[in-house]
């Protein structure tokens, strides 16, 4: 029994370790940049379809991957913002007006993204085997990849938690976060935190999309289920927070884990009914301000 | 002055009514097919138009529209084979409506996303508890839908499109439209002044969903096999907000042009370049936010001043 | 958002405006008619995009493409009535995975573009959907991707239409209870995804397994859209069954093995379908296939015909692009389709559907006809399949076995 809770747990865990960093990225877009960013899953997809096409054609190991769709998903993220949602900032003409024109934006960046990924790889599922061993662990099993993944993502949640609160840059997008017009006049160029924000969201996204990829299968039409996914995340945990993201993710993993023990056809509906509960009594997320 | 402001209204009614009659006699010498293309257009305006009838002047983002259209969907297909198609209609509008008021009631607290965020989380509930239900309890996943032909679909659709306009109509130049302005505006302001925030929320709240839901009874008959992810897809919602914005939501035609060339567009992209359809979906979207940030709207004030600017010059 | 007043002025213009716009969609330009015959046009409706694109890009897509080149190539179909072969020409349109667009382009195919022959949506509820509107045209459709038991039942008031796939009771889960049973199998579990493919394939598998003697020990089903399923993987090994079924789509199955392997759960059969049959499912786990059961309709090792198939859809390709369960399916219903024109000698859908619903055609199958709208069972090559050395071999019915069934399958590969 002990131990039926344990793996009840830890599966619960493993997942939510994953659901965070799926929604770390999209937290910073929304909670800083203001831009509710339904291409997330995209950049996601992206990266779970390059680390795929590395590995199976030139044997590039996933952990590499990481290394390259981090920056390249960053590079991108960085140039739509310069290019597409600084014009944007610049002729709504309310906050509000912007968020609703950045979604359609972000929609339309949704629409572009997938069709260029069924072009290049087309819709067929992709999967492929790494570190699929069970390994031992606290009396029950687990397999490797999911016990690296976590350990990745609680790393690389970790260190983009200190990046934030302890770096200049990071102070700059906190500051601009809170308040932008007092960050812009205290000398921070918020065009630029911006843009950084976007990037850094969509590079979490890319280094999600690797991760996904050890695990689970990926395929061109697989990103909006993980912005859903991190929306729900982003709402349990509180706007803009990484721990917010962190506690969100583990909710939502152990609440999926404990009802699929119980009742799998009901997993999602408690998801759901835990979303919507939790918004009712407190609106702002767990950590939220 | 006067008059002349008496005269266009006049003439704008006439034109109205022309353009209404124009529709109403489109089966009679348009193709069959006009009419069922017609017939998702005016689906998309009443989607959109009844979103924005809330939505606009509130600043309340719904993503509830696909709830209230599964709501009729299922309705027409549970109680279609034994009431008549006008009382499932009915019916559809009725339980959307009560439906409505009880999230209205629900998330009087919720304000900008969070409102957002629990209209959507609500429409993925219903969509997969209806899932669990009718597996656990039916043992199906999908029902029929009984079968009306595509004339009468076409007419129950206008005719719910000129509800939804008469409605509009009525309730922007009351004063409940005008307290509704005032909530878009400052919500403490207006409960300050005496408006009765809470309960005008609900009400246009669930005056908005018997349109999606009277939408979603009727076009349930023409898609003859649903589930629960057909009803409650929340594309639906997004499509409703998607073509709101589109168009502009700063005036009230706004919605409705933004429903119709969104709408259309779709059509001539997925049957032209099947293959790049969200490629060039995607380009149409940005570029238009881009340049348009107020919609199409935008558009068609700048063509007026334009014109008038013409006019002037000539004068 | 602030939003200006609206005035009536304002508004009566909004529907005016409206109006306009709408009257101009109305008078969009039309299809001209066409000259006489100089080729056959065929229609579709498929999911090119939305989450069924997986499914519809890698299943029939690259079989009628293929067949519309071969075809082609040779000049076309030949046609009595106009004393010549027709090339064919295809309409494709993107119903975005959505049934309410799908039916929708589906009548413009028949009554804007008045194409010659409609060919099949893809996934068991759309072609629900489809069916009845076809038949109510008058318009053959041979399906693809879908068929269920639920539909056999409708088949008899829509005449049109033909089921060109197995599926659960025709005739994959009997011929799988009864291989499992002749080597001694008694337990099963059974996963399912909540959708109408998972309910009937675990609805006749409980019928099936008890009646052969195999025990059923737990069943559960799975959301569409639920990621982790190690909860069930855990209970599955929990219950020891010697068979573990996964109804599902690859989407789980894939999951569903790597779990499997990560559990190291290693029941005596692992069935799984529609998933393990794709060449992909080899891409991603390789040598740890061996052994793993999934549904087939035929192998190339059985015949020259159906080694030219294979040959045709997938030389120089990858092995992702592989399926041996609907593939062959598909190509017989389309090679069904031109032999009954042929037969036929003109493009009359009524003479063309009584001659499919009644005569006998020579395809990649062998001798193949349909029964009461369904492909008949007698003509399916292969009901399960299995993956031994690479190779994903028919082992029942044992008539067409090109492999011997193995049970149990050896445990899953370490590291």
């Amino acid at each position: 029994m002990t131990i039926k809770i344990i793996e009840v747990l830890i599966t619960g865990l493993l997942m939510g370790g994953l659901y965070a960093l799926v929604a770390v990225g999209l937290s910073l877009q929304y909670g800083v940049a203001r831009i509710l960013n339904i291409s997330h899953g995209e950049f996601i997809m992206l990266g779970g379809l390059t680390t795929w096409a590395l590995y199976t054609a030139l044997g590039v190991n996933p952990l590499l991957s990481l290394a390259i769709c981090g920056p390249v998903a960053f590079i991108l993220g960085f140039v739509i913002h310069r290019t597409l949602f600084k014009r944007l900032l610049a002729s709504s003409a309310s906050p509000a007006i912007f968020e609703s024109n950045s979604m359609l934006a972000a929609f339309g960046l949704m629409f572009i993204l997938q069709n260029i990924a069924l072009l290049i790889w087309g819709p067929e599922i992709r999967g492929y085997s790494y570190l699929v061993i069970p390994v031992h662990f606290l009396g029950t099993l687990f397999g490797a990849n999911r016990l690296l993944t976590f350990g990745l993502a609680l790393v690389i949640g970790l260190g983009f938690y200190l990046f934030l609160s302890l770096t200049r840059t990071g102070k700059a997008i906190r500051a601009a976060a809170q308040d932008p017009p007092t960050a812009g006049l205290m000398g921070v160029n918020i065009n630029n935190v911006l843009a950084l924000c976007f990037g850094l969201g969509a590079a979490m996204a890319g280094i999600a999309g690797v991760l996904i990829s050890m695990c689970y299968p990926v395929h061109g039409v697989m990103g909006l289920e993980y912005t859903i996914i991190a929306i729900i995340v982003v709402v349990l945990g509180g706007l803009g927070s990484i721990p917010g993201s962190f506690i969100g993710g583990f909710i939502l993993g152990l609440i999926g884990s404990v009802v699929t023990f119980f009742e799998p056809g009901l997993a999602l509906v408690a998801y759901y009914v835990i979303f919507i509960l939790l918004l009712l009594v407190r609106p702002t997320g767990i950590l939220g301000r | 002055m006067n008059t002349r402001k008496n005269l266009r209204q006049i003439w704008l009614l006439g034109l109205t009514l022309i353009f209404l009659a124009l529709l109403a006699t489109l089966p009679l010498y348009a193709p069959t097919y006009t009419i069922i293309l017609m017939t998702s257009i005016l689906m998309y305006i009443v989607l959109t138009m009844s979103w924005a009838l809330f939505s606009a002047p509130t600043g309340y983002i719904s993503l509830a529209p696909a709830a209230f259209f599964g709501i009729g969907i299922y309705t027409s297909a549970i109680l279609g084979t034994r009431l008549p198609l006008p009382a499932v209609i009915l019916a559809g509008s009725l339980i959307s409506f009560c439906l409505a008021l009880l999230i209205g009631a629900l998330t009087l607290r919720l304000r900008g996303i969070y409102f957002a965020m629990f209209t959507f989380g609500l429409v993925e509930l219903i969509k997969n508890f209806w899932l669990w239900y009718e597996i656990q309890f039916t043992g199906t996943r999908g029902r029929f839908v009984i079968f009306v032909d595509n004339t009468t679909i076409y007419y129950v659709m206008l005719i719910i499109l000129a509800l939804l306009l008469l409605v509009t109509y009525l309730i922007r130049r009351s004063r409940f439209g005008l307290a509704l302005r005032g909530i878009g505006e400052c919500e403490e302001a207006a409960a300050h002044i005496g408006v009765h925030v809470n309960a005008l929320k609900t009400a246009t709240f669930a005056i908005s969903a018997i349109f999606m839901g009277a939408a979603g009874a009727i076009m349930a008959t023409r898609w003859t096999y649903v589930d629960p992810y057909v009803a409650f897809n929340p594309l639906y919602s997004f499509m409703s907000v998607l073509m709101a914005i589109f168009g502009g939501i700063g005036q009230p035609y706004g919605p409705i042009l933004g429903a119709a060339i969104f709408a259309y567009l779709e059509e001539i992209l997925i049957t032209r370049f099947p293959y790049y359809y969200m490629l060039i979906f995607g380009i149409v979207l940005i570029v238009t936010v881009l340049y348009l940030p107020e919609g199409l709207i935008g558009l068609v004030a700048n063509i007026r001043k334009r014109v008038a600017g013409g006019q002037d010059a000539l004068a | 958002m602030a939003t200006k007043g609206w005035t009536r002025r304002e508004f009566l213009r909004g529907v005016a405006v409206a109006g306009a716009g709408l009257a101009l969609s109305a008078c969009a330009p039309k299809v001209t008619p066409k000259p006489a015959k100089d080729k056959i046009v065929v229609g579709m409706s498929r999911p090119l995009s939305g989450p069924q694109a997986i499914v519809g890009d890698s299943a029939f897509r690259p079989v009628y493409e293929t067949f519309v080149k071969e075809v082609n190539d040779a000049g076309g179909v030949y046609v009595e009535e106009y004393g010549k072969k027709l090339p064919i020409e295809l309409i494709v349109y993107d119903d975005k995975t959505d049934v309410g667009t799908m039916t929708r382009l589906t009548e413009k195919l028949i009554v804007e573009d008045k194409v010659d022959f409609l060919w099949p949506a893809c996934g068991t509820s759309f072609i629900f959907a489809q069916a009845p509107i076809a038949n109510k045209y008058g318009y053959v459709l041979i399906t693809a991707e879908g068929g269920a038991t639920t539909i056999k039942d409708m088949l008899p008031s829509l005449p049109y239409v033909f089921v060109t796939l197995s599926f659960s009771d025709w005739y994959q889960l009997p011929v799988l209870a009864e291989l499992l049973s002749k080597k001694g199998a008694k337990t099963a579990y059974i996963a399912y995804i909540a959708d109408l493919h998972g309910i009937e394939y675990s609805g006749v598998a409980g019928i099936e397994f008890p009646k052969v003697g195999i025990e059923i020990l737990g069943v559960k089903s799975i959301p569409p859209d639920m990621k982790d399923l190690s909860p069930i993987i855990r209970d599955a090994k929990a219950a020891n069954p010697d068979v573990f079924c996964c109804f599902a789509y690859p989407d789980q199955i894939m999951p569903a093995t790597a779990l499997s392997i990560e559990l190291d759960f290693n029941p005596k059969a692992w069935v799984g379908g529609p998933g393990v049959n794709f060449g992909f499912y080899y891409t991603a786990f390789g040598p740890a296939t061996e052994g793993v059961i999934g549904f087939t309709s035929y192998s190339p090792k059985q015949s020259d015909a159906a080694r030219a198939l294979a040959e045709k859809l997938y030389a120089g390709k990858p092995i992702d692009v592989q399926d041996y369960w609907g593939h062959p399916l598909y190509w017989a219903g389309l090679e069904i389709w031109k032999q009954a024109i042929e037969k036929a000698g003109t493009l009359d859908q009524k003479k063309i559907r009584d001659i499919i619903a009644t005569e006998r055609f020579q395809t990649v199958l062998g001798d193949t006809w349909f029964e009461n709208g369904l492909l008949s069972k007698d003509c399916h090559t292969g009901e399960i399949g299995q993956w031994i050395n690479g190779v994903y071999e028919v082992v029942g019915p044992e008539k067409w076995a090109t492999a011997e069934f193995v049970y149990p399958k050896p445990p899953w590969p370490k590291g």
